[in-house]
């Protein structure tokens, strides 16, 4: 029975992995042969060159900036938020209200993000985004809001929030369901508000469930969503300098200049700092509470 | 765990906020959600505006002149949309099922105590949570040693399995299938195939449902695929998704489709009111599924949350 998920794992999962040697190999591609020959036999090897390239490009501090400046705004963002809402929409009275509230809340995150940069470029576009128009109706100029790399990072971290904010809210609603009642019943008895039952009950028994996505979120630390910072700005080249990630970055290299060594690189220390991070939180969170440490 | 809905809200005399603290929490809930739904919204009204008053107005909530002619030119303008409509509907639809055939009976595997190679299939299955070989590695097997280049295959292959579905369906037949059910059936001389076709399967449709719920959305929304894999002289394989994302050259497409269509004929194409047209076919049909497909969504968080 589990024949064909091995299979399945080993092709797409598995075969890639010995694409680390990429990393290490100064590769390049020779028509009429197989990949195998030309990666193990013709290319040579290079050692640490290809990472040591990296780091010696002046773009590259550049990109790995973004990319954990957003992740930790993300990482942040995306519990604080969900949490804060999760709280108040568990205890709403109306209970048809809440089921529209999450169902309104987690539609975007089931849209795609070409969608989504179509939605975003309904507000921003120069001539007729909505955003421009109103700046006019108050007689302020027009901006050319993708030729304005400023503006960028403020959007793109609303934009970020707007599609991931419901799912988690409705991951945090279900484990505050799980909740015992009768911890609040008895909290009431003893004259608690709703922000002390909030702080005192809701929020440690969310702490498992956090701490996962935490944990989770950590181990993509240098993986940016590749939608969001390539098609919500539309690939604006003038917007580079703060939209591009490693993700993006990696795309870029192998797509548009070929440069294998170079990207494989990079994606090797996304790779590698993920697992290494992951293994660390883990254990960390796994010393200060031991239900809540995911392996 | 199914009647998350019934237990998931909490009654007025329980709930720890006053009357006067649940109007301000529904006020703000209010005001949130129409600031959230405000982006669907614009590209709706845009997409049914006339060209002329977005040219002039801009896109509007409310726009001075509605009209269909977006979606009148989509439905003249020849084969582009129509066709890659299809291409999006059979790539879900396979991806999909076929999916669901290869993780189900793995899943199955995985819950059932007396499979032996349980724990080392579970790591098997887990590594690649921890490690990839990146982008350039993936494309480069995919391209040169599986040759998906250029093929349907390259769209339904890549995303048909994740350690994550096959861990929500171990979770949840592990939970719902009682042990004593399957060992009588295999008394009764069951093999483990006909267990897991005519009782495990029956038995865990919520769980399936919410892989394939996922899954049908995943498939639906894909773009990454077709933008590495599917060069621009087989436009004949794009997914919706990519024909929306290389829009400027989908209108050219169309403008010679349709003055092909209807010899020298040429009116322009209203086009910027056309892309949020096309942003409308592709989100129609999640937005008309997305309520129905809601309570799956919740018996898959619920699942997931167990840990094992």
């Amino acid at each position: 029975m589990t024949v064909p998920a091995i299979v399945w794992f080993g092709l797409f999962c598995y075969l890639p992995l010995f694409g680390i040697f990429f990393a290490f190999k100064d590769f390049t591609p020779m028509p009429g042969r197989s990949l195998l020959y030309n990666l193990f036999v013709k290319s040579p090897w290079v050692g640490l060159r290809n990472f040591s390239y990296l780091f010696r490009n002046p773009q590259s501090l550049n990109i790995l900036g973004n990319t954990l400046f957003y992740n930790a705004i993300f990482l942040v963002a995306g519990i604080v938020i969900p949490v804060f809402l999760a709280v108040i929409l568990s205890e709403i009275h109306q209970k048809k209200f809440s089921g529209l509230v999450q169902m309104v809340l987690v539609l975007p995150y089931f849209l795609s993000w070409v969608i989504v940069g179509y939605c975003v470029y309904g507000f921003l576009a120069t001539d007729q985004g909505q955003i421009n128009s109103l700046l006019q109706v108050f007689g302020e100029e027009a901006v050319r809001w993708y030729q304005s790399p400023q503006y960028w990072r403020v959007i793109l971290i609303l934009v970020g929030i707007w599609k991931s904010c419901g799912y988690s809210l409705v991951i945090y609603l279900c484990s505050i369901t799980a909740i015992d009642r009768t911890l609040y019943e008895s909290a009431s008895l003893d004259g608690a508000t709703f922000w002390q039952k909030a702080w005192h009950i809701t929020l440690p028994m969310l702490r498992p469930t956090i701490a996962t996505i935490f944990i989770l979120s950590i181990g993509s630390i240098l993986n940016s969503d590749f939608g969001l910072f390539y098609q919500v700005p539309m690939d604006s080249g003038a917007l580079q300098e703060v939209t591009q990630t490693l993700d993006v970055y990696v795309y870029k290299a192998l797509m548009q200049q070929a440069n294998f060594s170079f990207s494989s690189a990079a994606a090797f220390l996304q790779s590698a700092a993920g697992c290494v991070l992951l293994i660390v939180s883990n254990l960390a969170i796994r010393k200060v509470d031991k239900d809540s440490a995911l392996i | 765990m199914n009647n998350a809905e019934h237990t998931s809200f909490v009654r007025p005399k329980d709930s720890s906020l006053s009357k006067r603290g649940n109007r301000l929490a529904v006020l703000f809930f209010v005001i949130l959600i129409v600031l959230a739904f405000l982006p669907v919204l614009l590209v709706i009204m845009s997409s049914v505006s006339s060209e002329d008053s977005v040219a002039q107005f801009g896109y509007r909530f409310w726009p001075k002149e509605f009209s269909l002619e977006a979606f009148r030119y989509l439905g003249k303008s020849g084969s582009t949309i129509p066709r890659a409509f299809l291409n999006s509907v059979f790539t879900t639809a396979a991806g999909t099922l076929l999916g669901l055939l290869i993780m189900c009976p793995c899943g199955y595997a995985l819950s059932r105590k007396e499979y032996s190679g349980r724990k080392g299939l579970m790591i098997f299955l887990m590594i690649p949570m921890l490690f990839s070989g990146g982008l350039v590695s993936t494309y480069m097997v995919n391209t040169q040693i599986l040759h998906l280049k250029n093929t349907y295959l390259a769209l339904i292959l890549p995303g048909l399995c994740s350690t994550w579905y096959l861990m929500l369906l171990r979770n949840y037949f592990m939970t719902s299938l009682p042990d004593s059910l399957v060992e009588s059936a295999t008394l009764d001389g069951a093999m483990p195939f006909q267990i897991f076709r005519l009782i495990a399967m029956p038995i865990c449709k919520p769980v399936v449902m919410t892989v394939a719920v996922f899954q049908v959305f995943a498939y639906w929304n894909s773009w990454y695929p077709a933008l590495l894999y599917i060069d621009s002289n087989h436009s004949e394989l794009y997914p919706l998704q990519y024909v929306l994302m290389n829009i400027e050259r989908s209108i050219q497409a169309m403008i010679r489709d349709s003055q092909y269509l209807s010899g020298m004929n040429t009116y322009s194409p209203p086009s910027i009111t056309l892309r949020m047209a096309m942003v409308v076919i592709v989100i129609l049909p999640i937005m008309i599924l997305f309520p129905f497909f809601q309570r799956y969504l919740k018996t898959g968080l619920t699942v997931g949350a167990v840990k094992g």
